[in-house]
């Protein structure tokens, strides 16, 4: 690791402050499993660390309906929450797929996010729920759609003085869910990663169907043709192959040295397929 | 069969599991591996490498780096008293050759392979020492390289070295192929392929070097070959008798740790700071630049009569050398003597090449050549058995070599085949098939042998040594210059020498791998350790046996073969003792030696004629039988191993733990191979040189492996035993194949076999 | 700078660089060697240490940032110069070969234990899957992990 200075604010707006005057020569540290890799790498810098671990960013919280993530809560937590498993159970079982065991210990939210890897867990799941990011900079505070908040590979609408400080999204309780990923290797990155929810109405007819793909593209994907072949419809298995095809026809993933494009997009729709299967199995055992 | 059976009863400490001495010191941690070290006024050393794979070197300065505070030294080729390796056969004198393997210490005007060394660096600390890495400036022309062997092969490619790019080339001829091929009732033809495959130990490559009294430079490092201390007095240009390798419990070798890995660059910069100089190869230096396993293209043309008896195999093999010689001669000479398997072929004709490539250099890993070629092999039987409907184990059953039979090299095999009961055992051992727990989900099993050989090459005249000596307290010394790679080399030597001397094994200490201080043995590669280093034991505690029991004789009355050694006393027929210390003071009185060197010299031979097929090559072979079930999803193409048996003739188990834990961890590394390893190289640059793009099986990717432990009691080692290193690692590449394509139908010929391959070989991609 | 913990039950106050891990403090700074160094990036499970009870990358954490959190490393199983029972199952099953695996595996599976005390071999596997090992196979030491679990060598 290149020598830095190391800064440890105790509140946002101290935090905040350090982000202010160092600007791009900063770098904020959470969990870290990202971050010192590529400080080990030397492949970033930064002049200052601010290590955003003493900040009261941990809370879980349920308020009208609406459940509030903080930026620090642990991948841990979301897999042991019970609230998470109450109100959102999608994220705890997304979690249990990211990496492995150390890196759940300290991952957090906040940090999966902004550093946007496009074949990561949870910037799929926000995609799929719809979350919105509370942002906060020395300027002020503002909120954004995970839906425009990735940019591309490991990029976001983030500025270099701001802190992602939560995610806040609908309880999705009465959802089936389901996150299926295929990886190369047992804990590793997903090849491709999908999560989709449905609820369904009384007369067992898809309501509300939510869908995203990871792994396939720059950035996570919000599979919204779905969702439209879905709603409404009785989720039969021909109507979810449908549905899935359709997800599927209209990615375009690129090829890596490892995985061929066209194969991500043939796994991307079989996945799409059991997941959508299973968050429908789901449905009908919770209404 | 031999007096080892006829033993075995007898035996008391050979045979049993017991618990390694070492593991109680690694479950504390009390093992102090290579990095472990510190000394004080300790520099850092760090490498400064080529990020190109073909380039001229136009301009090094090094001014900027030496002057940063905290460097103490920065070296380049110029520097090194003489800047050529000689890395033909490590740790013996050759009699294979010209094959032309050295290599520069350092980079000279030019660069063959990425990662290439260009210079050294040692600073105060390890962060300096990579800053002023940084520092030194180097400028590169690139020119062209070439970065598969067809390519390096073809007229007018650019020349790696001087010379053109064929490395080496091995034929083989025996009997009329085409016509025994024309006379077939099958004929199958196969292309395959496999991959560049890294040891990927956890323990990167590491070590601390001082200068000890005398003036001797001392470097303790992890390596399975302490007699490179003569290739580094070479390059330092220094006697041999001033320089020491100590070598350290190894956090894994698998060949890896063969060749010279830091001790060159060590021996330097400790010669030229006169201080004490560390160097810890990171993950990313260790898969970029150390040597790896050859990458094979196989191509295989096998006939069969409708028995299922192959009648002729025409077999061509290419691989890849990457930059470098190292051992690729010897590598694929394994490769041609091993192409027909363990099976009966009457006419065979093998054309093996290894060409230079600008690739990151090969040369030894667990298998040796003879496993790439186990791929091709058991693929095509299986295909010959298919063509037929004949079930796995009965194809291998009618082909099976028998002792007495000559391989197309024209060795004879002297030893017992158990290839028939250990296919069946290994089936066996699978239980009852599993259902598929879905619709598209297919099940299906795979049978692969092989055949490895043990011991080296017998015109290299191979010897081991060892001294075993009894202190007055009765308490028992090994020394033996074998590495421990964590295989449990050294508490093997304790259990031999307590079988014969008596000892309690916890009364034993054993100093291993100290080419200072314990007598020389030679390298832990080749499956040749316990072989070896097992027989120097064996002899040498004989020996020193039969000194002992004359004086016990002479005190007890009667004759010394009637006397045993057991539970640290001498015991006699009729039940009367003499305690061990007592024998040893009268040892002492009379002048008896209590301690003893002794010297294994393994069967040796003169060099073969491969294409007239003229004679021995090895000393003996370990066979291998292994079966797996897989489950294919046939949706994705991603397999899933459900089960998995692998059976092995060991010849005797000294230890059958440590026996079945060599099995099993070798059948993982295969699984790994067959799965998912593989350096990816595109133009020269590797892709992989990180554990989260190079991978290797976790506990969650693999089955339990069930070790099937067949002992014939027929091998060459110390109470018959047979090599079992490597052989393990052969056959689960080509279980897998040939279970997939009992599982679907589809036969998949390129390694590893990744889902997204399975998927395109079941057309889910047309 | 001065990083605090509290190491293998002792509370320890550090001078460290702001850019070195609790690996580098533990095995440069403290001669610590029973965490090894294996990748420096998280994957290979030979730098783990427990961190407040759960296991984490060592390669991974700023030494700077530990703010006084417990630390245990293998050391820190002693049992009045005895070996804890999953060591003892360890050397047993033949869970060990060159044993740079070893303190991680057993640091991790302790952890996991806590929170699942009676798991089948498939869930040991699932747990364990971030520590690699070269040489075992991984038959032995679910074997060993197993053994202990049923309370085969005095546990329980
Ligand atoms: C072995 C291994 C395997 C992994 N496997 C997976 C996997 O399968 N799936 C997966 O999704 N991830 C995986 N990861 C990555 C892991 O999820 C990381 O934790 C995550 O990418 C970053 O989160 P962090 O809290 O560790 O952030 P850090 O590493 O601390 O930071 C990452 C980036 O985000 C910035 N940042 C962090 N928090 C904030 C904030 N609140 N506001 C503004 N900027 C912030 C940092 O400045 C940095 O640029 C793996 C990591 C490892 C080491
Ligand atoms: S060294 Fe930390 S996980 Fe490998
Ligand atoms: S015992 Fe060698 S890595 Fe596990």
């Amino acid at each position: 690791m290149h020598p830095f200075e190391y800064a440890a604010p105790e509140t946002l707006d101290q935090a905040l402050g350090l982000l202010g005057e160092h600007g791009d020569e900063a770098k904020v540290l959470a969990g870290g499993q990202s971050l010192i890799p590529i400080l080990h790498y030397r492949l970033a810098r930064p002049r200052v660390v601010i290590d955003i671990n003493g900040l009261l960013l941990g809370d879980i919280v349920v308020e009208n309906g609406r459940l509030g993530v903080g930026a620090l809560v642990r991948y841990h937590q979301l897999e042991e929450s019970d609230v998470i498993a109450r109100r959102c159970p999608v994220l705890g079982e997304a979690a249990r797929l990211i990496g492995n065991v150390r890196v759940r210990t300290l991952g957090t939210v906040g940090g999966s996010l902004v550093h946007a890897d496009p074949a990561a867990e949870l910037p799929a799941v926000m995609t799929a729920l719809d979350a919105r990011l509370a942002v906060a900079s020395p300027s002020g505070r503002r909120t954004v759609a995970a839906r425009e908040f990735f940019t591309g590979p490991l990029t976001t609408m983030l500025t270099a003085d701001e802190i992602v400080t939560g995610v806040e999204m609908d309880a999705v309780s009465s959802y089936g869910w389901a996150v299926e990923e295929l990886s190369r290797r047992a804990g590793d990155f997903a090849v491709v990663a999908v999560v989709a929810l449905v609820s369904l109405d009384r007369r067992g007819r898809v309501d509300d169907a939510r869908v995203a793909f990871g792994g396939v593209a720059d950035r996570p994907v919000w599979a919204r043709a779905v969702e439209d072949a879905l709603r409404g419809r009785e989720p039969t298995a021909d109507v979810l192959a449908h549905a899935a095809q359709t997800a599927r026809d209209a990615l375009e993933p690129p090829s890596d040295a490892f995985v061929s494009g066209a194969y991500r997009r043939h796994v991307a729709g079989v996945l799409c397929r059991r997941a959508l299967a299973r968050a429908v199995a789901r449905a009908l055992g919770r209404t | 069969m031999t007096d080892a059976v006829a033993t075995r009863d007898a035996l008391r400490i050979v045979g049993q599991p017991v618990v390694r001495h070492d593991a109680r010191d690694k479950v504390v941690a009390a093992t102090a591996y290579a990095a472990d070290w510190a000394l004080p006024g300790m520099l850092h050393a760090a490498v400064l490498r080529s990020p190109y794979p073909s380039a001229r070197i136009v301009r090094l300065e090094t001014k900027r780096a030496t002057a940063m505070a905290g460097v103490a030294v920065v070296l380049t080729a110029k520097d090194v008293p003489r800047n050529t390796l000689a890395t033909d056969v490590p740790g013996q004198t050759t009699a294979v050759g010209p094959l032309r393997a050295t290599l520069h210490v350092l980079a000279e005007d030019r660069v063959r392979h990425q990662g290439e060394p260009v210079a050294l660096v040692a600073a105060e600390t390890l962060e300096l020492a990579r800053d002023a890495v940084e520092a030194i400036e180097v400028e590169y022309e690139v020119t062209p390289g070439v970065f598969t062997p067809e390519a390096a092969l073809a007229p007018g490619a650019p020349p790696v070295h001087g010379t053109g790019n064929l490395l080496a080339q091995w034929r083989i001829a025996r009997g009329d192929v085409a016509k025994a091929l024309a006379g077939a009732n099958v004929v199958v033809e196969g292309e395959y392929t496999t991959q560049l495959v890294d040891a990927a130990y956890l323990e990167p490559e590491s070590g601390v070097a001082w200068i000890d009294s005398d003036g001797v430079i001392t470097i303790r490092l992890s390596t399975q070959v302490i007699e490179h201390f003569r290739d580094v007095a070479e390059v330092l240009q220094v006697p041999q008798n001033r320089v020491r390798v100590i070598g350290t419990y190894l956090g894994g070798g698998f060949g890896g740790k063969e060749d010279v890995t830091v001790e060159a660059y060590l021996g330097l910069l400790t010669l030229k700071t006169g201080r004490p100089v560390k160097m810890v190869w990171t993950r990313q230096e260790s898969l970029l630049s150390r040597a790896k396993r050859h990458p094979y293209r196989l191509r295989y043309r096998t006939g069969a009569n409708a028995h299922g008896e192959i009648v002729a195999q025409q077999i061509e093999l290419l691989a890849d050398a990457g930059a470098y010689a190292y051992l690729s001669a010897l590598v694929l000479l394994y490769s041609t003597v091993t192409a027909a398997g363990p099976y009966r072929v009457p006419a065979v004709e093998v054309d093996a090449r290894v060409a230079y490539t600008n690739n990151p250099p090969t040369s030894a890993m667990r298998g040796f050549g003879a496993m790439q070629t186990v791929f091709a092999y058991e693929s095509q039987l299986d295909r010959v058995a298919r063509a037929l409907g004949m079930d796995p184990v009965a194809v291998r059953r009618v082909n099976a070599l028998r002792r007495g039979d000559t391989l197309p090299v024209g060795q004879v095999i002297e030893t017992h085949v158990a290839i028939p009961e250990l296919c069946e055992r290994a089936w066996a051992a699978l239980g009852p098939p599993t259902a598929a727990r879905a619709p598209h989900i297919k099940v299906g099993r795979g049978l692969a042998c092989n055949f490895q050989p043990y011991g080296r090459i017998v015109w290299l005249h191979d010897w081991a040594s060892a001294w075993v000596g009894f202190e007055m307290d009765g308490s028992l010394v090994i020394r033996c210059g074998c590495p421990d790679v964590g295989g449990g080399q050294a508490s093997s030597l304790c259990q031999i020498a307590a079988e014969v001397l008596g000892v309690t094994l916890t009364r034993i200490s054993v100093h291993v791998s100290d080419s200072a201080l314990t007598p020389l043995a030679g390298t832990t590669t080749a499956s040749r350790q316990l072989y070896m280093s097992g027989n120097a034991v064996l002899k040498t505690a004989r020996e020193l046996r039969a000194g002992l029991l004359g004086v016990a004789a002479a005190m007890l009355g009667g004759d010394a073969d009637d006397l045993d050694m057991d539970e640290d006393r001498v015991v006699t027929r009729d039940g009367r003792t003499l305690a061990i210390a007592g024998l040893l003071a009268e040892c002492a009185r009379v002048g008896v030696p209590r301690s003893h060197l002794g010297v294994y010299h393994a069967p040796a031979g003169e060099p073969v004629d491969l294409a007239t097929g003229s004679g021995k090559v090895f000393p003996d072979y370990t066979f291998g039988a292994h079966a797996a079930e897989v489950e294919v999803d046939t949706e994705t193409g991603l397999v899933r191993v459900l089960g998995y048996a692998a059976a092995h003739d060991v010849g005797r188990a000294i230890n059958p733990q440590s026996v079945e834990g060599q099995i099993q961890g070798g059948a993982v590394q295969g699984l790994g191979y067959g799965l998912m390893e593989e350096v990816v190289v595109e133009n020269g640059i590797n892709l992989t040189t990180s554990f989260a793009t190079y991978l290797i099986p976790t506990a969650a990717d693999v089955p339990d492996v069930r070790a099937v432990v067949v002992e014939s009691g027929e091998g060459l080692g110390p109470f018959n035993a047979r090599g079992i290193g490597e052989p393990p690692i052969g056959p689960p590449a080509a279980a897998i194949a040939n279970a997939i394509e009992a599982a679907t139908g589809a036969r998949i010929t390129r390694l590893p076999i990744t889902a997204e391959r399975v998927a395109r070989a079941l057309g889910l991609l047309d | 700078m001065i990083a605090r913990l509290v190491l293998n039950g002792r509370p320890r106050e550090v001078e460290v660089r702001p850019n070195q891990t609790l690996l580098e403090l533990l095995r440069d700074t403290l001669g610590i060697f029973d965490v090894k160094e294996g990748c420096d990036e998280g994957v290979c499970g030979v730098c783990t240490v427990l961190l407040d009870g759960r296991p984490v990358s060592s390669c991974l954490v700023l030494a700077a940032g530990l703010r006084g959190r417990a630390v245990v490393t293998l050391r820190g199983l002693e049992r009045n110069g005895g070996l804890h029972p999953l060591q003892e199952a360890f050397v047993r099953h033949g869970a060990v070969q060159c044993g740079f695996c070893t303190p991680g595996m057993l640091l991790t599976t302790l952890a996991f234990l806590e929170r699942e005390p009676r798991p089948d071999r498939e869930a040991i596997r699932a747990a364990l899957e971030g520590n690699l090992c070269r040489c075992t196979g991984y038959t032995k030491i679910v074997d060993a992990v197993e053994a202990y679990v049923r309370g085969e060598l005095g546990h329980d």
